[in-house]
């Protein structure tokens, strides 16, 4: 065991206009080992497999346990979050790029204020700001907690914005994490007195009909959300409020 | 608490632009599309399949048919407003989904994703062969609204050809195949099987009703091409009243109740 190695290959890319390179680093094999630690280590020994000093990798990452959304990039070609990604359980050379679909940093880092703007948009949040006690917020069933959990369990990675077909620079879709987050706040007691803005906001350009239906978003979600019932749910709301606004107005 | 207004969204200095807000009318030209593709378009798809089982009852029973369609009141308006113009915005207005799509099935080649690739396919080669069936056999050649006996031998003769028999099989398949999800997509879409199980038993009712259509559409290319009806007349004398007498069991297939 004393040898065993592992290889990754990282693509490279100095600032958004510089020309993206591959470079290759060996590590040795660790026990349990995933792709987050081995960034780690290449960022603080950034020397090539072929023992060529080079400048330290720059990634994002925080928690190192899935929760934080912030480590999501391509590994062998698919996104996926590399806190979550076990060596052992991957080909080698394990091949990391950044995410494609979010304009870049440096090497694997990208910015990723699309939806931090798309969450801004349809108000994803409950309103309780006042200058007073607003007293206990009203109840809420357990059935309806177990709709909300799941929902709720959102880390804001992109990995589903990231594979769906639909989210790019033509459609400007809003992604299927914006969507599911709509369900969330209108399924919450206090959330939803901003429900029919919410669902208005989502029927503009870019909005739940963009979506495809090509269901990649729940296959590489890495918390499991249900996101195309998600997509189902909202996109019915929204016909209905649009339904409602032509009828009244 | 918060105001009702929504800010325009920031421009970000680059990649994917963040939701419009509330602004376009993307939302009901899509809608529009889908609806389109299940009423008028689907219900006259089953229509033209169901008519064209009258094949299977020979020229006589296919003339008749012809002649019961183009009898109905306003027929021509009802072509243009239920048939040729919802078919011209579905597939017109498909394309443009399609060319704004970024397909990625060969990094995540997931049932589903490989689903919404076949959409666009098939979809493509239903509006490609629906352009050239309409000018050919509607507007090109016999005139059949006039001359509804010529129908059977019209299609006979197109079918004669190989390369048209092929085009006119693959573009069966091709329709039935997207109808059929295209149901299933609706119902996904508008809330309607909003459940990962309920979307699941849909999926099999879609690939059954998809498979019992298409065989359907390819039992009624078998009546033209087949043994039974060969070289039938050019022409074919059609009562949509009743049956003249001394008729043959042909002559008494294409007794139709139609006033």
């Amino acid at each position: 065991m004393a040898n065993k190695t592992v290889a990754f290959e990282i693509k490279r890319q100095a600032n958004p206009d510089a020309p993206a390179i591959w470079e290759r680093f060996e590590l040795e094999w660790r026990p349990g080992m995933n792709v987050i630690s081995s960034m780690m280590e290449i960022a603080a020994n950034p020397v090539t497999a072929d023992g060529r000093a080079t400048t330290p990798i720059t990634y994002d990452s925080n928690c190192l346990e899935e929760i934080c959304g912030s480590c999501a990039m391509r590994i062998n070609g698919k996104a996926r979050m590399a806190c979550s990604s076990l060596v052992d359980n991957l080909e080698q050379p394990i091949k990391i790029e950044p995410l494609s679909k979010f304009p870049l940093v440096r090497d694997l880092s990208v910015d990723r204020s699309v939806l931090f703007e798309n969450l801004k948009a349809v108000k994803a949040w409950v309103p309780v700001d006042g200058t007073y006690d607003l007293g206990p917020g009203p109840r809420v069933f357990p059935q309806q907690q177990e709709v909300n959990y799941p929902l709720s369990n959102c880390i804001s990675c992109c990995c589903c914005m990231e594979v769906c077909p639909q989210f790019n620079d033509a459609t400007g879709f809003v992604g299927a994490a914006t969507i599911a987050q709509v369900k969330l706040f209108n399924n919450h007691p206090t959330g939803k007195v901003f429900k029919e803005e919410r669902l208005r906001a989502l029927a503009g350009d870019g909005g739940v009909q963009e979506c495809g239906y090509a269901q990649n978003c729940v296959e590489v979600c890495p918390k499991g959300i249900p996101l195309t019932d998600a997509i189902s749910d909202v996109g019915r709301d929204v016909l209905i409020q649009k339904a409602k606004d032509f009828l009244r107005n | 608490m918060a105001t009702a207004q929504n800010p325009a969204a920031p421009k970000l200095r680059g990649g994917v632009q963040p939701l419009r807000a509330g602004q376009g009318m993307s939302f009901v030209l899509r809608r529009l599309h889908s609806l389109l593709g299940i009423v008028p378009i689907g219900a006259f798809l089953l229509e033209h399949l169901l008519s064209n089982f009258e094949a299977l009852k020979g020229p006589m029973a296919y003339g008749a048919q012809v002649k019961f369609l183009n009898s109905l009141p306003l027929v021509r308006v009802l072509e243009w407003t239920f048939i040729f113009i919802p078919i011209l915005y579905h597939g017109i207005y498909g394309v443009y989904i399609w060319l704004r799509g970024r397909s990625n099935v060969v990094y995540y080649p997931y049932a589903g994703n490989w689903l919404y690739v076949a959409q666009r396919w098939t979809g493509i080669i239903a509006f490609a062969y629906i352009v050239q069936h309409v000018l050919r056999q509607r507007f090109l050649g016999a005139d059949l609204p006039n001359n509804p006996g010529m129908a059977f031998a019209k299609v006979q003769h197109e079918l004669s050809n190989p390369i048209m028999l092929a085009v006119y099989v693959i573009a069966m398949i091709a329709v039935c195949w997207h109808f059929a999800y295209g149901i299933w997509l609706f119902a996904a879409k508008w809330g309607i099987t909003s459940g990962e199980t309920a979307r699941k038993r849909f999926g099999w009712v879609c690939l059954a009703f998809g498979v019992v259509l298409t065989v359907f559409g390819l039992a009624s290319i078998w009546a033209f091409v087949g043994p039974q009806y060969q070289n039938a007349p050019e022409n074919v004398p059609i009562s949509n009243l009743m049956a003249p007498s001394g008729s043959s069991p042909l002559y008494l297939n294409s007794f139709r109740q139609v006033s």
